[in-house]
């Protein structure tokens, strides 16, 4: 991103996502675009949303760095009950108020808008308090730690109208938006697969000062406070599948544990679940913390092209046939510099494509996070909650949890009917 | 330091006629290609670039055979 365009203000959100050119079909399959215009935020007569930030860790100050380059959002209070990660908060906006106390930040009635940046057994008290208090609601992802509390979250919603977002920052990411739509228009054939993997090679482990203050940092590694792998990387995926397909997984099998990090961690550090839709399409998510050489990636597999998300590339299946001058070099490079055989092969691996792909979005930059807070400041000004954003993001926690418990019961999962909104 | 040396006429027609020999063979290679693998016929212009990087390389490897030549005669004369 260049300076020029680091502030962004409400028609900058637009002309950023404006850009894509997305209408028709494509719009119909993300109406929350349109629905966070700053038209809408215009007719409201108010400028700006006065913010109160939950949660200043490293997350949290990503975000305030963000809203740094927001116009139309103020920060006026902090909270964290973490001393370091409250000072590192304090130094994006030296002029809000502290807080150590969520509670305390909630009776403060210059806040009209919370952002919730905390660990995930947290989210569901914040914000049920936060909405009772009548504020709007930015809640990092996953939305809540069991299928229940995200239920109970969003009946919340509907019962108090305010605007609730889960940072689900896909939703607003120019390349995802650009490569789902020509999935969603069918122009690369029917979605046969989706494959979403994340592979790291490190202990997910944070320093920690003195050992009291283990669980309090290291969250992430403890059943009480988190649902591992499922909820702090498969929530940024599991969306992809319905996304792309328009459906919601009928069940989900999975399979998980402990192979390496076995330093008294208490979620799994592998872990491979397998969601089927309704016709039959499957989706995985793999995930392990142990060798990282595959890296992130999150692919739609069509029968005429495979979608490359994070890489912004489509590769088809019968790729754009080379010049006949192009082919015949290849074949003489061929023959110069490959091995040859003693004898013809019975047998030959069937080697994956080489085709380099077509770039779909080269210029594309950042992530979403920006254009979804930008998003949410829209929201909480004008008042309307855009369609669909919500249930995008209900439905995304609520199948990685679902996953989650077909790792732990070693059984395969069906969502209760009653978890359907 | 540098003697002045004089270009003929004559060397230059051929080596104007050996470029053109080059660019000739690289331009039958890649009608050849586009018809041997079903191209357009619109590669024959398309691929035009390829034609010129081909004439160059036959270029300087007609150099090279001549100077290896001249270097053999020489030892030998």
């Amino acid at each position: 991103m260049n300076m020029e365009n680091k502030n962004i203000d409400r028609r900058g959100f637009i002309g950023r996502l404006g850009g894509l050119g997305l209408a028709g079909v494509a719009m119909s399959a993300f109406p929350w675009i349109e629905a966070c215009s700053p038209k809408t935020t215009e007719e409201t007569g108010r400028d700006y949303t006065r913010i109160g930030f939950i949660g200043t860790g490293s997350r949290g100050c990503f975000h305030l760095e963000n809203l740094q380059k927001i116009h139309n959002a103020r920060v006026v209070a902090l909270c964290d009950n973490y001393e370091p990660h409250l000072t590192e908060g304090s130094s994006y906006f030296p002029q809000a108020r502290l807080y150590s106390d969520y509670r305390k930040l909630l009776e403060d009635p210059e806040v009209d808008s919370v952002v919730i940046a905390t660990p995930l057994y947290c989210h569901f008290q914040m914000a049920m308090d936060a909405m009772d208090a009548g504020k709007n609601v930015y809640c990092e992802k996953a939305m809540a730690y069991t299928i229940e509390q995200c239920h109970q979250l969003y009946m919340k919603h509907k019962q108090t109208g305010k605007i609730f977002f889960i940072g689900q920052q896909r939703l607003f990411d120019p390349k995802y938006l650009k490569a789902m739509e020509g999935v969603v228009k069918g122009e690369y054939g029917p979605v046969v697969n989706v494959r979403n993997y994340w592979f790291r090679n490190n202990d997910w482990r944070r320093p920690v000062p003195s050992p009291d203050l283990e669980r309090h940092i290291n969250w992430r590694l403890y059943r009480e406070y988190s649902r591992g792998l499922m909820t702090e990387l498969a929530c940024h995926q599991i969306q992809n599948g319905t996304w792309a397909t328009g459906m919601l997984p009928e069940k989900v099998m999975g399979s998980g544990s402990i192979i390496y990090w076995k330093d008294g961690r208490e979620v799994f550090d592998n872990v491979c679940c397998i969601y089927t839709f309704p016709n039959g399409v499957n989706m995985t998510f793999e995930s392990v913390i142990s060798n990282a050489h595959f890296g992130m990636g999150e692919q739609i597999l069509c029968k005429d092209a495979m979608v490359d998300l994070p890489g912004s590339r489509i590769y088809y299946e019968n790729p754009p046939k080379k010049s006949g001058i192009e082919q015949m070099i290849a074949e003489i490079e061929q023959g110069i510099f490959s091995n040859s055989a003693f004898a013809g092969t019975s047998w030959s691996a069937e080697n994956g494509s080489k085709d380099p792909g077509i770039s779909i979005m080269p210029e594309a930059d950042g992530d979403g996070t920006l254009e979804i807070m930008q998003a949410f400041c829209n929201s909480a000004i004008s008042g309307v909650m855009p369609p669909r954003i919500l249930e995008e993001a209900y439905y995304g926690t609520v199948f990685c949890l679902l996953g989650d418990e077909a790792l732990l019961q070693q059984k395969t999962m069906t969502l209760d009917k009653e978890f359907y909104i | 330091m540098f003697k002045d040396s004089v270009i003929t006429a004559r060397q230059k027609t051929r080596e104007l006629i050996i470029l053109l020999v080059c660019f000739a063979i690289a331009f039958f290679t890649n009608v050849g290609a586009t018809i041997a693998y079903s191209g357009h016929w619109t590669e024959i212009f398309t691929q035009i670039g390829f034609v010129v990087v081909i004439t160059g390389i036959l270029y300087v490897l007609q150099w090279v055979v001549r100077i290896i030549a001249y270097l053999i005669k020489k030892i030998f004369s």
